[in-house]
């Protein structure tokens, strides 16, 4: 028989025991811990091979293109790691962004140091007292379209681009990642109607824009813009053609990549949209880059280039200097205007255009 | 605070300056009254006015011919904004939550992308008209362009916020949206009501005196 006091000794005992077990685990654990930790910053690191390296390259398709099956239906839902994405967003931050964003700081210093050494050109004739009717409404809208989408898809489509390494250390993690959501948005929704704007002006514009004789001899004396000598030109010279065409053909190239991007709608798997974001963003820089030299020249660069999209109508003078093959043309058939009449004209347009106004104008 | 602000007490003031400025301006047009007409009348006013309502959505020839542009950019724009408005998700939920109490079936995503396209193609275009064709321009004052920045503004911060991810933006979009709502009894955005009035007017003037106009 066992006795109380005995049984009482043995729960003790079986108790003690226990709690010296967990102590001693509890105690052993981070010790264990601590003890490989500063054995591993101690020793010198030894190459263990990952007996699932074999799989795990399989995985990546990295030496084979074959992909594996899932029950998942949908597109590269059998492909479980792209290792084209990798190579994608080591050109995204590698490349891409300090070249492109090197680029665009060097352009911008560049016209900065040009207009330092150049000035505003101004017109040398001096303003003339009479006005040549060159946009009528329309095409002022169209152009003002295309202009705001642009401005406003560039800037936000920069600030995803760029917003990392340039917004983050300015505004903060929390700040950015609100802004960049807004930008992402109002970029995809706007995107689409830049479709349209490209549309109406490649309609309305295309005739003008062909080229013809004289362009290239405007091209190789550099457009004016180097030496004091005036180049003959047409209605648009080769540089706003050249401009023009690229606006349709890199704006298409931006908006087809851009409908790839915002609608995966069409079977379009990760690879075809790392390629389109990389068309897309090339694209963008490219016209970017352009566009800075369009509105250098129409803002400060030239006395008289923006007044014709903003009113309608161009000095006379102006015309003579940078556009004289149609300058020429319209004074022949008489449709040059006094300052007072294009004022009361401005008063009063009717949709019919310059030529109704001539009518209605006794001319 | 400033986020609980904007959702609480101003969205309240802002609402209800906008219910008690609509009325009141809509009583102040019906108060003001009409003269006497005591020729004899050769139709009926109210047929008059019941089809100069409708008719008008439809525009003379002269006008579509002339103004093409500004009739595709304008039924886009309010088609555009009137979807946005009533039939997108997210205005649903609003409305059922702080006012109606009932929701009612919402457009599909890609029918809110198209509405937003619409709106924002056919707000620009009416903009830019108003500000390069000389008529327009001199026409025009501060009210309307005012009016047209609220709108585009609200429209713009609405698609930012589509996301739903981030309260400052959904607050951005209320506060510009409060904004519209307490500045609209007092401009020519009252043309969304007062239209109907007008129209009626003018159907009932014509029809009284039996021309078909």
């Amino acid at each position: 028989m066992i006795n109380s006091r005995e049984r009482i000794n043995r729960r003790v005992g079986r108790i003690s025991f226990t709690g010296l077990l967990v102590f001693l685990v509890l105690y052993s654990l981070p010790l264990e811990i601590i003890a490989e930790t500063k054995g591993s910053q101690e020793m010198p690191s030894v190459m263990v091979l990952n007996p699932a390296a074999e799989l795990w390259r399989d995985v990546r398709q990295r030496e084979g293109s074959n992909i594996g099956i899932s029950q998942v239906r949908g597109v590269d839902s059998g492909v479980l790691i792209n290792a084209n994405g990798d190579r994608w967003r080591k050109f995204r931050m590698e490349q891409l962004i300090p070249i492109g964003g090197s680029i665009l700081v060097g352009v911008f210093i560049l016209l900065g140091i040009f207009y330092m050494l150049r000035g505003k050109v101004p017109i040398e004739g001096g303003p003339s007292d009479r006005k040549l009717f060159r946009y009528t409404t329309y095409e002022r809208m169209i152009h003002w379209f295309v202009a705001s989408l642009f401005l406003f898809l560039a800037i936000s489509g920069l600030i995803l681009l760029f917003g990392r390494p340039v917004l983050i250390p300015l505004m903060g993690k929390e700040a950015f990642s609100v802004l960049a959501s807004a930008c992402k948005e109002g970029h995809n929704l706007m995107g689409p109607l830049f479709l349209v704007a490209v549309v109406l002006i490649f309609i309305r514009f295309v005739r003008r824009n062909i080229y013809q004789r004289g362009d290239l001899s405007w091209l190789l004396r550099g457009g004016g813009i180097i030496g004091t000598k005036h180049v003959p030109s047409n209605f648009f010279n080769m540089g706003e053609k050249s401009m023009f065409w690229l606006l349709i053909l890199v704006g298409s190239l931006i908006i087809a990549s851009g409908l790839v991007l915002v609608f995966p709608l069409f079977g379009q798997g990760r690879e075809w949209m790392e390629l389109a974001h990389v068309a897309h963003a090339l694209g963008a820089l490219l016209m970017i880059v352009v566009i800075m030299g369009h509105i250098y020249i129409g803002s400060v660069g030239m006395e008289g280039a923006l007044e014709g999209i903003t009113t309608g109508y161009c000095d006379l003078n102006w015309a003579k200097e940078h556009h004289d093959h149609w300058a020429t043309e319209v004074i022949e058939r008489g449709e040059d205007l006094s300052n007072e009449a294009v004022e009361r004209l401005r008063r009063s347009e009717p949709p019919g255009g310059v030529k109704l106004h001539l009518q209605e104008h006794g001319k | 605070m400033i986020g609980e602000f904007i959702d609480g007490p101003l969205w309240t003031f802002a609402l209800t300056v906008f219910v008690i400025g609509v009325i009141w301006r809509i009583a102040s047009i019906l108060m003001s009254g009409v003269r006497n007409d005591l020729a004899v009348p050769k139709g009926s006013a109210g047929n008059g006015a019941f089809r100069a309502i409708f008719s008008r959505f439809v525009p003379e020839r002269t006008v579509t011919k002339r103004g093409k542009l500004q009739l595709i950019a304008g039924y886009a724009f309010h088609l555009g904004l009137f979807a946005l408005l009533f039939f997108a998700q997210p205005h649903i939920d609003f409305f059922a939550q702080r006012i109606t109490g009932f929701s009612w079936p919402a457009m599909p995503y890609w029918a809110f992308i198209v509405s937003a396209e619409l709106a924002f193609a056919g707000l620009i275009f009416l903009w830019l008209y108003r500000l390069l064709n000389p008529v327009t321009r001199l026409l025009s004052d501060l009210d309307d362009h005012v009016g047209a920045i609220l709108v585009f503004v609200v429209m713009l911060s609405g698609c930012l916020a589509l996301a739903q991810s981030f309260e400052v933006l959904r607050l951005l979009h209320l506060l510009l949206a409060e904004l519209l709502l307490l500045y609209f009894p007092f401009s020519k955005l009252m043309h969304a009501f007062t239209f109907v009035m007008s129209r009626g007017y003018t159907g009932a003037t014509m029809g009284r005196k039996g021309v078909n106009a």
